[in-house]
C-alpha cells in the first residue's frame, strides 16, 4: 500500500498537452487553450503484463 | 517424371538464349515502342481521384444548388399585406462552428467524432425585409437561417487544400479520402442511389406483355410518369391522373394537333406505321371526337378528381400542360413541342413492334442516372427551406391580423432549427421524406465502416439499387457489356443483394449538371434546324438525325456525322465541357446530347486511325511535373466517354504496333491502363484475370473484413469497435493499384510462408494448420479495441448523476473488489488491467428525479448505477484511455477505450487474396513442422484440395512472384492484365529469377518431416502468401450456457450470445438426434432444459385447470370441481399456446392416457 496521500487526479489536454486538475462542476475546457477534451494521465501503480 | 526433367534440362541450361527477332507485316514502317502511360493514372486520381465525385457533388451543391433554391425562392411576404416581405439576396456557406454559448467556436472533423458533434457550418443569407408600422426597408447581413452538415475534403470543410503535416495538426490521416459527414460523433457516408434516367424515352414491356414507351419527367417543380402502350392493336395514354387510358389520338386533339393526316405524317410515311396507327384513328373517329374542344371535353370527363371542374380551361388542359410529359416545356400555349415529342415516342414504340431488336435495355448503364450526396442533399433542403419560409409567413399572417401588435418582423419568425435538425435527422437516420415529390426513401446514408482501410474504400464507392432485394430477378443483377470500365465487374455482394449492388472502376468520374443554355445556343449556331420552323414530312427526311438535348428534342440536322464531329472538336479543346456527351444513334436517327449529372464516364486516350495523340515527350513532361492531367485534356489528348459516347467508338486495350496502318485505323481510343476496369477493392487481387471469377467476388468480399491499419489516426479515434493488426505488412507481390489507393501504407494482412500439402487431418474442410513460433513471433497477432460511453445525465430540478470515488473501509481497503481498476476520482485509470464485472466508472443517480427543485441532496438519496465491464473471464484487458468531454447539451461525457490483444487461436479465421478462406484447425509445434534444406519452416500448411476445383491460379503465380520478391530483395506486381505493358511480371520472368537464386522453376522445395526426419516423398509447393486475418474470431463467437435468464412472456430460455442465450436446437439438430436414436435427448432439450411446468389438466373435459395453494387442491373452471383433475409437465409456451388459441375461440382439449 502507498502511505502517502493520494495525489489529485490530472487531465492531459487533447491539442496541446498541458496538465489540469478538475473539481465537480467544472467545465470541461484546458486552461492554457481552450480545447474541450480532456484526457486522463496513465496511472502510477504498477502494472504487471503477461507476455504471451 | 524423369523424362520430363531431362526434357526441361537443356532450356534451363540455356538462360540467355536469345527470342527470335520480330517480323513484322511492313519491313519499312518505323518500329515505335508502346509508350508507357501508366503515369496518367496517378495524375487523374490527384485531380479526380476516389470519392472525387462525392466531393465535386456536394461542392456544386455548396456553390450553385443552394444558391440556385434561394434565388427560386426568395421572397417571402405576408398573405394580407405584400408590404410586409422578406428577400434573400444572396447566400453561402461559412466556416464549420458550433455555437457555444452564443460565441461560435470553429471545429474540426476530429473534434466532432470525439465529443459526439455534428460537423456543420452555417448558411448565411444577406437578407432585406421591412419592420414597424411605416415598413422601414431593413438590410442584414449574415443571417444565419440554418445550419448545414459539410462533407469532409469539400470546398467548405477546413481540410480543403491542406497537406500532410497540416493534416496531421488536425489528427487527420492524409489518405483518409473523405467525402462523408460527421452526423452526431458518427461518420455517415450518402451511398451513391442509381435509377432509371429521367426525361428519356425507355421501350419495355410490361407484366401482360404489351409493348410500353414510358418517359419519367422530372422538373424542378413535377415528377410525372408518361406511359404510352398498345393494346388490342389500338394505342393509350396512361396517366396517374386519369381514371381510365385515354386514346392517343385524341390526346393529339387535346393538345391542338386535329388533323389525322399530320399525325400520321408527324410519326412516319412509311406505311407500316399508319398501318399500326389506322386503329387508333378509328377508335376516335368513333367516340366522333374531331376538335380540340370535343376531345378535352373527352379528358375532362375522366380526370381523377373532378373537383376543380369550375376553372377556365379545364382541368385537362392543365393536366396535359404540367404533367404529361412535364419536361417539354409550353411557351404561351404552344403545344406543338409535346405533340412532335409524342409521336416521336409512338414512333419508337411502333420501331419495337416491328422489330424486336430496337427495345430498350433498362439494366443498360446508359440508360441509368447516380444520384449523389449534393443532388440528395439539395432536394432535402429545399423541402426544409420552403417549409421555413412558409411557417415564418404563417405566424406573420397570425401576428398581423392582430390589431396594435408589434414589431412587423418577418426575421423574427426565421426559425434556423428547421433546417438545421431537418438536415441532421435525415443523414443521421437515413429516412429521405420529401412531401412534394412523395418521396419515401430509406437507408439512404449509412455508418461509414471503419472494419479496414478498403472497408471505408469499398464504401465510397459503392452504388445501391432502387430495386427490392428480395426480387430472384436475373435482369438487374446480370453483368452488363455497358459496365465496362465504369463498374467494377468483381465487387459485388453475394446473397441477396448480389448484382444489385454494384462499385464503381478505379478510372470512373460521376458527372454534375452543367449548364444547358449555351449548349443549346451553340446546337443551333452549328446548323441544328429549329423544331418549330419543321413539319412532320421533315422531321423525318431521311439521312438527317434529330438531335435530342437531356431528353428534349431541339431540331434535326442534315449532316449528323459533321455535326457531331464539330461538337467533340469544341470539347476536345475545352470551349465546351469536358463532361459533354454526343452519341450518334444510328438506329434511331438520332444525336443524344447529354450534360445533366449522374451519368458514368471515363477518361480514354484519343487515337487518330489508331495512332494514339499521347507521345513519349508527353509522358516525360507529365514526370517532370510540367504537365497535369488537365492540360491532356485541354490539349486534346484524353477526353472522357460516357457509356453512350461508348457506342460510337471503338477502344483498344493496347497500341496494338503489331498491326498496320489498314488493320488499326478503325480504333479511335486507347485505354489508358486495363487494370483500371476494376474497382479499388478488386486492385487489391493478384493475377484477376488468372482466378476463376466468383473467387475475384469472394475476396472483394473478405478484403473488406480483413484486420489491418485504417488510418494513420487509428490510436487517436474512439470508434465503438477497432480491429488493428499488429504487425501488419505490405504484400510482397503487389499490383498498381494497391500503390494508387495508398493500400501499401495501410496494409490489411501478412507475408505467411504457406506449404501446400498434407499434414495431420486437422486441415479438412478448408482449414489450416499453423505454427506456433509463428504466433509467437507475432503472426496475426491483433487488437480489439472498444469504445464505452458513460454520460453524467442531468434532470429537472437541476439534479444530475454524480460519479464518486470507491468506496473503502476504515483501514483503506476496498469495499468491493470489482473497484480496483478506479481512482480517485471514480474512473478507471489508463493503463490498468480491467477483467469481467470490474466497474470503469463509478456512478450514482438520484433515487427520486422529480423532487422539489432547489432541495440539497444527502448520500442517502443516491443509489448506484455503476458502469461495469463485460467481457470474458481470464483474459487480460487493459484500459487504453479515458476521454472527457462535453456534449451538445453540456453533460459530461467520459469515454473509456479498452484494449485486448489477441493471439491466434484455434477455430480464428484467415484468408488469402483469393477467396480462399480457412479457419484454424490446429496449432502445431514448430519441431514438429517440416522444414527445407535450408532450414525454412513454414507459417501455415494449407490443403492442396482447395485448388483444383477453385482454380485460382492466380494464387499459384502469387506464391511464385513472393518467393522471387524475397530472394532478390524486390517487390513483383501482379496487376489485372498487367503482361503485356510490365504492369504484371510473366510467369517465365519469375522462374528465371527463382532458378537463379538456387530454387526450383516451379517453386516446390524438398521439405524434411518433423516428425519422422526424414525427408519427404513429394515436392512441395512453398513460399510466402499475403494472409489476412479476418474479423471473425473465436473470442467473439464462443458462447455456452448451463442456466441464464428467460424471456418473460414464454418464460423459454433468451436468444443470443449478447443475452447469454440459449443455443438453439434446430430441426436438423432434432432430425440427427432421432436418427440416432437419442430421443431423450430431445425430451431434456426441449423440456426440461428450456421451460417446465406442471399443469393440471382435467381428465373430463380436457382442458386446463389450476391449483389452489391455500385449499391445496386442484380446480377446474369448466366443470366446477376438481375430481378428475391430473398433474403433467409441458413446456410452458406449449402451455401459453393454448391459452393463446383459446383468447381466439379455439379449443384445444387434451386427451391423457396411463404414462
Amino acid at each position: 500500500m502507498d502511505p502517502q496521500q493520494p495525489e489529485p487526479v490530472s487531465y492531459l489536454c487533447g491539442d496541446c498537452g498541458a496538465e489540469n486538475t478538475l473539481k465537480p462542476g467544472d467545465v470541461i475546457q484546458c486552461r492554457e487553450c481552450g480545447y474541450r477534451i480532456l484526457y486522463k494521465k496513465r496511472t502510477r501503480r504498477i502494472v504487471q503484463y503477461e507476455a504471451r | 517424371m524423369e523424362r520430363t526433367e531431362e526434357e526441361e534440362a537443356p532450356a534451363a541450361k540455356d538462360p540467355n538464349a536469345s527470342l527470335p527477332s520480330p517480323t513484322y507485316r511492313s519491313l519499312a514502317a518505323p518500329v515505335t515502342k508502346p509508350v508507357d502511360k501508366f503515369a496518367l493514372l496517378p495524375a487523374f486520381l490527384k485531380v479526380r481521384g476516389l470519392v472525387k465525385e462525392h466531393i465535386d457533388s456536394f461542392n456544386y451543391f455548396i456553390t450553385k444548388g443552394i444558391r440556385n433554391i434561394v434565388k427560386a425562392n426568395n421572397r417571402i411576404e405576408a398573405r394580407n399585406n405584400p408590404s410586409i416581405f422578406l428577400r434573400y439576396n444572396s447566400v453561402r456557406v461559412g466556416v464549420p462552428s458550433v455555437q457555444v454559448q452564443y460565441i461560435a467556436e470553429k471545429i474540426t472533423p476530429h473534434f466532432c467524432r470525439l465529443t459526439d458533434r455534428t460537423y456543420s457550418a452555417p448558411v448565411l443569407a444577406d437578407i432585406e425585409y421591412t419592420v414597424g408600422k411605416q415598413y422601414e426597408l431593413k438590410r442584414k447581413p449574415n443571417f444565419i437561417i440554418g445550419y448545414l452538415p459539410i462533407m469532409l475534403r469539400s470546398h467548405a470543410c477546413v481540410l480543403n487544400g491542406k497537406d500532410e503535416a497540416e493534416l496531421a495538426r488536425y489528427g487527420e490521416c492524409p489518405l483518409d479520402p473523405g467525402g462523408y459527414f460527421i452526423v452526431k460523433g458518427t461518420e455517415k457516408v450518402i451511398l451513391i442511389q442509381e435509377q432509371l434516367s429521367k426525361n428519356r424515352i425507355i421501350i419495355d414491356t410490361d407484366s401482360k406483355g404489351r409493348v410500353i414507351a414510358s418517359v419519367t419527367s422530372s422538373t424542378h417543380e413535377i415528377k410525372s410518369k408518361t406511359v404510352i402502350f398498345m393494346e388490342k392493336e389500338k394505342i393509350y395514354l396512361q396517366l396517374n391522373q386519369f381514371t381510365k387510358p385515354i386514346p392517343i389520338i385524341v390526346v393529339m386533339k387535346a393538345m391542338g394537333m386535329e388533323s389525322d393526316q399530320e399525325v400520321a405524317q408527324m410519326v412516319g410515311r412509311d406505311p407500316r406505321y399508319g398501318d399500326l396507327l389506322y386503329p387508333s384513328i378509328q377508335e376516335c373517329a368513333f367516340e366522333r371526337i374531331y376538335t380540340q374542344k370535343q376531345a378535352l371535353q373527352y379528358m375532362d370527363d375522366k380526370v381523377m378528381y373532378p373537383g376543380a371542374g369550375n376553372q377556365k380551361e379545364g382541368r385537362s388542359k392543365s393536366i396535359l400542360r404540367d404533367v404529361f410529359v412535364a419536361h417539354v416545356p409550353v411557351e404561351s400555349g404552344n403545344f406543338r413541342p409535346k405533340c412532335i415529342y409524342t409521336a416521336v415516342m409512338l414512333r419508337r414504340m411502333m420501331d419495337a413492334i416491328l422489330n424486336a431488336d430496337t427495345f430498350d435495355d433498362k439494366d443498360y448503364v446508359g440508360n441509368k442516372r447516380l444520384e449523389l450526396s449534393g443532388q440528395l442533399i439539395s432536394l432535402l433542403f429545399e423541402d426544409l427551406f420552403k417549409t421555413m419560409n412558409s411557417n415564418a409567413v404563417e405566424l406573420m399572417n397570425k401576428t398581423s391580423e392582430k390589431i396594435h401588435s408589434s414589431p412587423l418582423d418577418l426575421s423574427l419568425h426565421i426559425k434556423e432549427n428547421i433546417i438545421t435538425h431537418g438536415l441532421e435527422r435525415a443523414i443521421s437516420t437515413g429516412n429521405w421524406d420529401i412531401k412534394r415529390f412523395r418521396m419515401h426513401r430509406k437507408g439512404v446514408s449509412q455508418v461509414l465502416s471503419r472494419l479496414s482501410y478498403m472497408a471505408s474504400l469499398g464504401y465510397m464507392t459503392r452504388i445501391t439499387p432502387q430495386f427490392e432485394k428480395t426480387r430472384k430477378t436475373s435482369g438487374p443483377r446480370a453483368l452488363q457489356p455497358s459496365q465496362w470500365g465504369m463498374l467494377c465487374p468483381c465487387d459485388t455482394p453475394e446473397g441477396e443483394a448480389c448484382g444489385l449492388t454494384k462499385n464503381l472502376a478505379l478510372l470512373t468520374h460521376v458527372t454534375t449538371d452543367q449548364e444547358e443554355g449555351p449548349l443549346m445556343n451553340l446546337c443551333y449556331s452549328l446548323g441544328v434546324e429549329d423544331l418549330s420552323l419543321l413539319s412532320g414530312e421533315e422531321i423525318h427526311a431521311s439521312g438527317s438525325f434529330l438531335v435530342m438535348f437531356n431528353g428534349l428534342i431541339l431540331g434535326k440536322h442534315r449532316q449528323p456525322q459533321r455535326f457531331a464531329n464539330a461538337m467533340r472538336k469544341l470539347r476536345r479543346s475545352g470551349i465546351i465541357g469536358e463532361f459533354v456527351s454526343i452519341f450518334v444513334n444510328e438506329k434511331q436517327h438520332c444525336i443524344h446530347i447529354a450534360s445533366d449529372g449522374g451519368r458514368v464516364c471515363r477518361p480514354l486516350i484519343i487515337a487518330d486511325k489508331g495512332i494514339p495523340r499521347v507521345k513519349e515527350h508527353h509522358m516525360k513532361q507529365l514526370r517532370d511535373g510540367i504537365r497535369s492531367f488537365d492540360d491532356f485534356l485541354r490539349d486534346g489528348l484524353i477526353e472522357y466517354l460516357d457509356v453512350n459516347e461508348e457506342n460510337n467508338a471503338l477502344i483498344a486495350l493496347y497500341e496494338h504496333e503489331d498491326q498496320d496502318d489498314v488493320q488499326r485505323s478503325s480504333i479511335t481510343h486507347i485505354e489508358i491502363e486495363p487494370l483500371t476496369i476494376l474497382g479499388v477493392v478488386a486492385g487489391l487481387i493478384p493475377y484477376p484475370h488468372h482466378n476463376q471469377s466468383p473467387r475475384n467476388t469472394y475476396q472483394c468480399a473478405m478484403g473488406k473484413q480483413a484486420m489491418g491499419n485504417i488510418a494513420y489516426n487509428q490510436l487517436f479515434r474512439a470508434d465503438s469497435l477497432l480491429y488493428l493488426l499488429v504487425y501488419a505488412q505490405r504484400p510482397l507481390l503487389t499490383t498498381k493499384t494497391i500503390e494508387l489507393v495508398g493500400y501499401d501504407k495501410l496494409g490489411a494482412g501478412q507475408n505467411a510462408t504457406v506449404a501446400v500439402m498434407s499434414y495431420s487431418g486437422y486441415d479438412i474442410e478448408d482449414a489450416i494448420v499453423m505454427n506456433k513460433s509463428s504466433l509467437d513471433r507475432g503472426f496475426g497477432r491483433c487488437i480489439a479495441m472498444k469504445k464505452y460511453t458513460v454520460t453524467k445525465e442531468k434532470y429537472e430540478g437541476g439534479y444530475s448523476d454524480r460519479i464518486v470515488k470507491p468506496q473503502r473501509d476504515k483501514d483503506g481497503a476496498l469495499l468491493k473488489q470489482n473497484m480496483r481498476a478506479l481512482d480517485e476520482d471514480g474512473f478507471a485509470a489508463p493503463g490498468l488491467i480491467i477483467r469481467n464485472h470490474d466497474i470503469y466508472v463509478n456512478k450514482q443517480t438520484p433515487r427520486n428525479t422529480k423532487r422539489d427543485s432547489g432541495a440539497h441532496l444527502t448520500d442517502r438519496d443516491y443509489k448506484d448505477s455503476p458502469a461495469v465491464y463485460k467481457g470474458v473471464d481470464g483474459e487480460t484487458t487493459v484500459v487504453d484511455r479515458v476521454m472527457l468531454c462535453s456534449d451538445t447539451d453540456e453533460k459530461l461525457i467520459i469515454k473509456c477505450i479498452i484494449r485486448h490483444t489477441r493471439r491466434p487461436e484455434v477455430g480464428d479465421k484467415f484468408s488469402s487474396r483469393h477467396g480462399q478462406k480457412g479457419v484454424c484447425g490446429t496449432i502445431v509445434q514448430q519441431e514438429d513442422f517440416p522444414f527445407s534444406e535450408r532450414g525454412i519452416c513454414p507459417d501455415l500448411i494449407m490443403n492442396p484440395h482447395g485448388f483444383p476445383s477453385r482454380m485460382t491460379i492466380g494464387k499459384m503465380i502469387e506464391l511464385l512472384g513472393g518467393k522471387a520478391g524475397v530472394s532478390c530483395g524486390q517487390f513483383h506486381y501482379g496487376s489485372a492484365f498487367g503482361e503485356p505493358s510490365g504492369n504484371a511480371d510473366k510467369v517465365e520472368d519469375i522462374s528465371r529469377t527463382l532458378v537463379k537464386h538456387g530454387f526450383s522453376y516451379n517453386g516446390k522445395d524438398l521439405l524434411y518431416s518433423g516428425i519422422l526426419g526424414h525427408p519427404c516423398q513429394a515436392y512441395v509447393f512453398m513460399g510466402p502468401i499475403y494472409y489476412q486475418k479476418l474479423k471473425h474470431m473465436v473470442l467473439d463467437k464462443m458462447h455456452a450456457r448451463a442456466s441464464g435468464p428467460r424471456v418473460l412472456l414464454t418464460r423459454q430460455p433468451t436468444e443470443g450470445r449478447s443475452r447469454d442465450g440459449g443455443l438453439r436446437l434446430g430441426e436438423m439438430e432434432r432430425d440427427c438426434l432421432i436418427a440416432y436414436g437419442a430421443s431423450m435427448l430431445i425430451f431434456e432439450r426441449l423440456l426440461i432444459s428450456s421451460d417446465p411446468y406442471q399443469v393440471q389438466v382435467c381428465r373430463k373435459c380436457g382442458l386446463l385447470g389450476y391449483y389452489n395453494h391455500k385449499l391445496k387442491a386442484s380446480y377446474c373452471s369448466m366443470c366446477k370441481n376438481g375430481e378428475n383433475m391430473a398433474k403433467m409437465r409441458m413446456p410452458y409456451a406449449c402451455k401459453l399456446l393454448f391459452q393463446e388459441l383459446q383468447a381466439m375461440n379455439v379449443v384445444p382439449r387434451l386427451k391423457l392416457t396411463e404414462g
